[in-house]
């Protein structure tokens, strides 16, 4: 090839994005004019990047089509349902004649469980306890991970400690440079806090978080990493968070840490309140597992709705968040309110689902709980 | 909510550039009467969501050309280009064309033939995408998924540089280079 490989590509390129100064394209223009084969390889090399740039917009496009046409079909099959079978007031009595409604896959299937003891909890929270067993794997998932981060980089110092995982849960940032969110529950138990508590990001890196303050009964808490100059990402995150209330029926995913892996779930809000008409909560569809409690709760378009905190005792079939609200209230209770400002845009609202769940995964984290 | 684009260019623009919000706009007002038209009209409900969305896709590729305009509303062009495609589908089927429904008003004699203009050059755009999609899957690693990672997933070049592995993002560009050479004389050669 008679012209340097990166040359005719560089100069493809910034023709293509309009940033040759116009000195530079007079002469470009001038040469291909007299030189034939200069100009046979600069048209390839810019029909190519147009074609693949055209392409690969058009694949986003497509998927993004598909994402919300399925949605707004849902949206559809959702409201016909609510409509024809139950009105809200149906619903209450139904739930209080019967103690305990039981939700199954969707709303138009339920069915009741007469023989449910009411003392039992019907409530619980969602964070992993580890123990026996447990521990042992935990440990030595502990040690390999270790030995994977010292061969990794002997720069990287974010060692795990040395104490028992004790509980583990979920968290998601609040601003890039550190405070993040999770559910109280998972901090603080009826055995009180834990010794210290770090969080493990999606890169297996751990690093030591403090409490900054917290809402027992909201079950909200929100803390902060230690190292100074922290970031969790490369820019400002990718979502926003909503507190108005949600419609009913919306579209919901969460990522979280039900074991040492990331993990996606998708479902929907199924109730505007949440457990015992608290309506600081919503109740979802949506599976989970322990460890995810304090998971976000998102939207399609990127908006944190709420924190995943708890699930139904009885089959799990129930899931609680708690609302955005209690989030946002918390931070306005901060003296230093200042410092914590909340993203204002969502900027994954148009991309793909797995487009969302990728620029997501830097920004949620396992929270390990440990204690001697 | 219900209408976040006053002006249906506007509402084209934000469409153009992929914006989800658009996209949803343009499914709530028009899917539901396309799909009622063609469901009268012998298609079934999966032909209609098929319809529906390669209607808009054609949309989305006229869009593209920042000089377009729309000589009507977007909903008459997407009912109009989706009772084409769904005339041209029968004619390939060899079933007897069902007649017509005006019922948006004039879109037949010349425009008429300004909306097959538009499938043809999205049915030629979508054979050129297969094409180079087909060369993309013949050049190899890493070079297959270094160009996927920065032209189907917009990636940008410091991701894929920590991605795959490579010290900064000016060596992974060099090596991006390196695999458009070669994506290039796959895919001319193949023209040829």
């Amino acid at each position: 090839m008679s012209i340097s490989n990166n040359y005719i590509w560089e100069l493809a390129e910034a023709y293509l994005a309009g940033s040759i100064p116009i000195s530079e394209l007079e002469k470009l223009q001038q040469r291909l004019i007299t030189d034939a084969a200069f100009a046979n390889e600069f048209n390839e090399a810019t029909n190519l990047i147009r074609s693949a740039t055209g392409s690969g917009k058009q694949k986003r496009f497509k998927a993004m089509l598909r994402d919300v046409h399925q949605e707004q079909v849902a949206k559809v099959a959702n409201k016909k349902a609510k409509h024809i079978i139950f009105t809200p007031e149906f619903w209450r009595t139904a739930a209080v004649a019967a103690g305990v409604a039981i939700l199954t896959s969707t709303i138009t299937f339920w069915s009741l469980k007469p023989s449910l003891n009411k003392n039992e909890s019907r409530y619980n929270r969602i964070s992993r306890e580890v123990t026996g067993l447990k521990i042992a794997q935990a440990k030595q998932l502990e040690k390999q991970k270790q030995l994977e981060l010292d061969l990794d980089s002997k720069t990287k110092k974010n060692t795990a400690p040395t104490s028992d995982v004790k509980k583990t849960g979920t968290g998601f940032a609040l601003t890039n440079n550190g405070y993040f969110v999770t559910a109280y529950h998972v901090i603080h138990d009826e055995n009180g806090y834990g010794d210290s508590v770090y969080i493990q990001n999606h890169e297996g890196q751990y690093y030591k978080a403090s409490l900054v303050t917290f809402d027992a009964d909201a079950d909200v808490a929100i803390m902060k990493i230690d190292k100074a100059g922290f970031r969790f990402g490369k820019g400002e995150l990718p979502y926003t968070f909503n507190q108005a209330k949600a419609s009913l029926g919306t579209h919901i995913f969460t990522l979280g840490y039900p074991a040492d892996e990331i993990s996606y779930d998708e479902g929907y809000i199924s109730s505007r309140n949440g457990y015992d008409g608290n309506n600081m909560q919503y109740t979802l569809e949506l599976p989970v597992g322990h460890g995810q409690s304090g998971s976000p709760m998102v939207d399609a378009k990127g908006n944190v709705l709420g924190l995943l905190t708890a699930v139904g005792a009885e089959a799990e079939d129930k899931t609680y968040a708690i609302s955005a609200k209690a989030i946002t209230s918390l931070l306005h209770k901060l003296p230093d309110e200042k410092n914590i400002k909340l993203p204002k845009h969502a900027k994954i609202g148009y991309l793909t689902r797995e487009q969302q769940i990728d620029k997501m995964e830097a920004y949620t984290f396992s929270v390990k709980v440990y204690k001697k | 909510m219900q209408s976040q684009f006053n002006i249906e260019q506007q509402l084209l623009a934000a469409l153009a550039d992929g914006q989800r919000a658009a996209t949803e706009q343009i499914y709530r007002q028009n899917y539901p009467i396309i799909s009622g038209w063609l469901v009268k009209n012998g298609g079934s409900s999966t032909d209609a969501d098929d319809l529906f969305q390669e209607a808009i896709v054609v949309l989305f590729g006229k869009a593209q050309d920042t000089e377009f305009r729309l000589t009507c509303s977007i909903g008459t062009y997407l009912f109009a280009i989706s009772k084409h495609l769904w005339y041209k589908k029968l004619q390939r089927q060899n079933r007897e064309p069902v007649a017509l429904h005006d019922n948006t008003g004039d879109d037949e004699d010349e425009t008429g033939i300004a909306y097959d203009d538009d499938i043809s050059t999205h049915q030629e755009r979508e054979e050129h995408y297969e094409q180079l999609d087909a060369a993309l899957e013949q050049i190899g690693e890493p070079c297959r998924s270094i160009l996927k990672a920065y032209y189907h997933h917009d990636k940008s070049m410091q991701e894929i540089a920590a991605d795959f592995g490579y010290t900064n993002p000016d060596n992974a560009k060099t090596q991006k280079y390196k695999c458009l050479t070669r994506l290039r004389k796959i895919f001319y050669s193949e023209m040829n």
